[in-house]
């Protein structure tokens, strides 16, 4: 039973909760029916305006900080129609101003929903601006928005690593749908800007605005603060970067070529610390939304500015597969360190030769390396078989991506039975294992590959994943995110056979054939391999790889020049350029020029 | 009793489902509403189950539960996520879950359970101190977190609780004007946006950007909604996306703006049948453990409705207290459903009334 002397207080109670109840109503019955009108003309969309803020997208910086892409405010025209929609002389006085086809406008109109302004021109200059500020009558329902614009700031620097932003299209929205993007939002479309998206682009603001019948704004009744996007902090050495670009953009005006590409690593971590790829383009062009012109310019070109040819360019590798080959056919006991073995200049089995028609005689590995020396690896495959070869290939991590945070990576291609089979349905041939050995027929690898199989070589067989990004950071320096080296796997090779290829690479540049380049002179110890890759479409490509200083090597260097014909004349300079910049090392001939 | 929780929770799945309506892409669209639906239906089933045992089995377990109450609110100190700057959520497999929640309708059992014996004996200070010890611990725990709602649902339960326990009135009215004297001091208790938010909700104006955003976009929102509302899916500030938190702590908000102030006023008087029936229970109980049970839970929902209510229609300051039986959030949910089933429960083995 329930102590009786208290039911009273459990009326108190019931009553207590009846008053409650009866206060809210009142309250209620005072905001919707009482004060219903003020808030209802309050919300009715024809009062209430929202002004979206764009967020500024994450900046740029390279390993040292410097700024490498960042925002800049333009101006943007877009319609806000407030009682009316926008009248057809509005539209035809745009059209003409703006240089915008009337057929666009209209189809940006049909396509928007909402109360936010429909986007018609980004970053117009300062003359239409004036017009359209001075000539406000003449424009009614036009509004001027600031919005940032990205920046890159070198232009078409590194525009294959940072890639490009432009407006959103129909199919990224449908395929992003949920994520928070609208239509009209700028997105990252290629390079580091597409992977991190999501990252760099903040979370955008804007303002609640009452606005009275002639579309003026009377008071603000909520603001959302735009949230910049997260920073990058690349692995990018400016400097390096620039040395770069010069060096391949005046190599290839000098040898009249059109096309190349070129890594710089550093072997101990994986670190991406330049990458070029020419033909280049100007991001800046997409960002402030590309014109007709420009676009078709780029598109038209028959060299493909667009592709990093660092990574999604494939390539006979040519001679520095011999570096595989070497390593294979010595880690398999299929030849001695010091076994002498005769070049008579051709093959004696399938009568394949040197290139130049040269002859060594009796060489041993280190000389066949240095030399590049074709009959002796010829040998080594004729030795090894293609099997053997395929799988020192895939050891290295050839014929699949190397993970870089890069979009649209090549596999590459490492020679093997059963894609022979499935491509031409044929048996494999000994004459194309022989290919295979010198780094032609079937092998395609992409110049990031070749500079993570030096990188091997160089750190004495581990293999990390290549990468772009050190760090992100929010708008307050706040670390997001660390991004540490990432070990993908070790070569299964004794230290004695890759010691042993490195004194082999160390020749190259002392007695092989980068030693003309590199001579005596030069202050650190470099070990190289050059390359001339034969090319059924054209002239042959070069090759060049090298790693330094010898003793430590903290700087790997692979570049790549589409039919720019032997390595060692269109490749080595370039390289020679780099790996100078990455040491500091002043040229005796720019300082004599100075 | 049964009919009044269904009609609430059904509008509460129709709101819901307005609410996150816009903002989410259409092969999610009724995520929220599928997954507060099922566990509305699961939460059902259990207490159907669950009302073929005797409540007063609970009472054994009061100071069991007490110290599982407590550890649970340490463990979402350690282990918890924070969101929206504070650390309530502890995340088991797919289930993010709010201990504070829970721990509401545990303290109403533990409470129960030691007032059981000492009703009419709270007479003086000294008789009351040992409660309000026994409540302080977890008061504060929550209070850390913080989450200064429902350490002050606490305070409600507990003076309801005390109240219906005989305490003597001149001492509650004691306690109550040494809490008011206290005020000052606690105000340096209260974080930042704390005391943001009661300043805002002294003035709105003091920071319309900011801080008074909610408000002010809330109260547009009923307001707007006028006499008959804007009709389902057609509430433009919910809507738009203007009103944050709009699917759970402001979806009262989106019923006045949908629904108008016949639908909102509908929904306090289902309410009122609710919190009415309630006190009934306790009025019915056949001992003083389910009368002071049925208290608890009438004096946490009806606190609940008036302090969310009162927030949403600007004359409450903001507090993260959901709406019982209408804001999305499992752990809301199923603490209330539980609520309820104890309700049901006590007034299964009522006093059977002899003529």
């Amino acid at each position: 039973m329930v102590t009786k002397d208290f039911k009273g207080r459990l009326k108190i109670l019931s009553i207590t909760v009846m008053v409650v109840i009866f206060v809210l109503i009142a309250r209620l019955g005072f905001l919707q029916v009482y004060d219903g009108e003020y808030y209802a003309g309050l919300a009715d969309g024809n009062r209430i305006r929202l002004i979206p803020a764009m967020a500024p997208r994450g900046i740029f910086y390279d390993r040292n900080g410097t700024l490498l892409v960042s925002n800049r405010p333009g101006f943007t025209v877009s319609l806000l129609p407030l009682t009316a929609p926008i009248s057809e002389d509005v539209i035809d006085r745009l059209s003409t101003l703006l240089k915008v086809d009337k057929v666009e406008i209209h189809k940006k109109i049909d396509q928007h929903s909402g109360f936010d302004p429909i986007r018609i021109k980004t970053d117009i200059g300062p003359e239409v601006l004036t017009i359209i500020e001075e000539q406000k009558e003449a424009y009614p329902g036009v509004v001027i928005e600031v919005q940032p614009i990205r920046n890159y700031i070198n232009m078409d620097m590194a525009a294959h690593v940072f890639g490009y932003v432009s407006e959103i299209s129909d199919d990224e929205l449908a395929k992003r749908k949920g994520e928070g993007y609208r239509s009209g939002d700028i997105i990252g479309k290629f390079g580091l800007e597409k992977v991190y998206d999501k990252e760099l682009r903040g979370t955008d603001g804007g303002e609640q605005v009452e606005v009275d019948v002639t579309g003026k704004p009377v008071q603000i009744l909520g603001r959302k603060e735009p949230i910049p996007g997260a920073n990058l902090t690349l692995t990018i050495d400016e400097k390096i970067q620039k040395v770069a670009e010069k060096a391949i953009d005046e190599q290839l005006l000098k040898i009249h070529a059109k096309a190349a590409a070129a890594v710089v690593l550093n072997p101990k971590t994986g670190e991406v610390l330049a990458m070029v790829s020419r033909p280049a383009f100007n991001p800046n062009l997409f960002a402030r939304g590309i014109s007709n012109k420009d676009w078709k310019m780029i598109n038209d070109n028959p060299n493909f500015p667009l592709d990093n040819k660092a990574i999604t360019g494939e390539y006979p590798p040519g001679s520095p597969f011999k570096i595989i080959t070497g390593i294979a056919a010595l880690s398999e006991g299929k030849v001695g360190p010091d076994e002498m073995i005769f070049d008579s200049g051709r093959h004696w089995i399938i009568p394949k030769v040197n290139s130049e028609g040269e002859a060594l005689g009796w060489i041993s590995f280190k000389m066949a390396l240095a030399h590049s020396d074709n009959v002796y690896f010829y040998e080594m495959g004729n030795r090894l078989g293609i099997d053997k070869l395929e799988k020192y290939g895939r050891m290295f991590g050839l014929g699949a991506r190397t993970g870089i945070n890069l979009p649209y990576e090549s596999d590459g291609l490492v020679a093997n039975r059963a894609y022979k089979r499935k491509v031409f349905d044929d048996d494999w041939y000994l004459s194309e294992t022989f290919d295979a050995a010198i780094g032609q027929g079937f092998n395609l690898v992409t110049p990031l590959q070749i500079a993570v199989v030096m990188s091997e070589i160089a750190n004495g067989g581990i293999r990390y994943k290549p990468y772009l990004v050190k760090q992100i950071t929010d708008p307050n320096g706040q670390v997001l995110k660390d991004f540490k080296p990432e070990e993908l796997g070790r070569l299964d090779v004794s230290p004695d056979i890759i010691a042993l290829v490195q004194d082999g690479l160390r020749e190259v540049t002392t007695v092989g054939t980068a030693a003309s380049s590199f001579g005596k002179d030069f202050p650190v110890k470099i070990a190289g391999k050059t390359g001339t890759a034969e090319n059924s479409q054209g002239k042959d490509h070069g090759w060049f790889i090298a790693y330094g200083p010898f003793d430590d090597p903290n700087i790997v260097v692979a570049v790549l020049v589409e039919q720019g014909g032997f390595g060692s004349q269109s490749a080595v300079p370039i390289g020679k350029k780099i790996l100078e910049a990455a040491f500091g090392i002043v040229n005796p001939e720019d300082a004599a020029q100075k | 009793m049964i009919a009044t929780v269904a009609a609430i929770i059904v509008i509460s799945l129709v709101i819901i489902g307005s609410a996150t309506h816009i903002n989410t892409p259409s092969d999610e669209r009724y995520w929220f509403v599928q997954r507060q639906g099922i566990f509305a239906i699961i939460n059902g089933l259990l207490i159907f189950f669950l009302l073929n045992f005797d409540y007063k089995m609970l009472q054994h377990y009061g100071n069991r539960l007490y110290i599982f109450n407590l550890v649970m609110l340490v463990a979402v100190m350690v282990l918890g996520q924070s969101a929206l700057g504070a650390q309530r959520w502890i995340q088991i497999g797919p289930i993010t879950l709010q201990p504070s929640e829970f721990s509401k309708i545990i303290m109403i059992i533990s409470l129960a359970a030691i007032l059981e014996d000492k009703i009419g004996k709270l007479n003086t200070f000294k008789d009351l101190l040992p409660i309000a010890a026994y409540l302080g611990v977890p008061f504060l725990l929550v209070l850390k977190q913080p989450d200064l709602g429902t350490s002050l649902v606490f305070l409600a339960i507990f003076v309801g609780m005390i109240f219906a326990a005989g305490v003597n009135l001149r001492l509650l009215a004691m306690i109550f004007g040494a809490g008011i004297a206290c005020l000052p001091v606690l105000w340096h208790f209260l974080k930042d946006y704390q005391k943001m938010r009661i300043m805002v909700f002294m003035d709105p104006n003091v920071d319309p950007l900011g801080s008074g955003y909610h408000i002010i976009q809330s109260k547009i929102a009923i307001g707007s909604g006028m006499l008959f509302g804007k009709g389902l899916f057609g509430g433009t500030q919910s809507q738009l996306n203007f009103l944050p938190e709009n699917h759970t702590d402001f979806i009262f908000a989106v019923v006045g703006e949908e629904l108008g102030f016949v639908g909102a006023a509908i929904l306090l008087i289902l309410y009122l049948i609710l919190l009415y029936r309630g006190v009934k229970i306790a009025r019915e109980a056949s001992d003083n453990f389910g009368m002071l049970l049925a208290v608890g839970i009438s004096s946490m929902l009806a606190f609940h409705v008036l302090v969310n209510v009162g927030m949403t229609t600007g004359i409450m300051p903001v507090t993260g207290i959901p709406l019982p039986l209408m804001s999305y959030g499992v752990s809301s949910l199923t603490t209330n459903m539980m609520s309820i089933g104890i309700l049901l429960n006590i007034y299964m083995r009522r006093q059977k009334i002899l003529f």
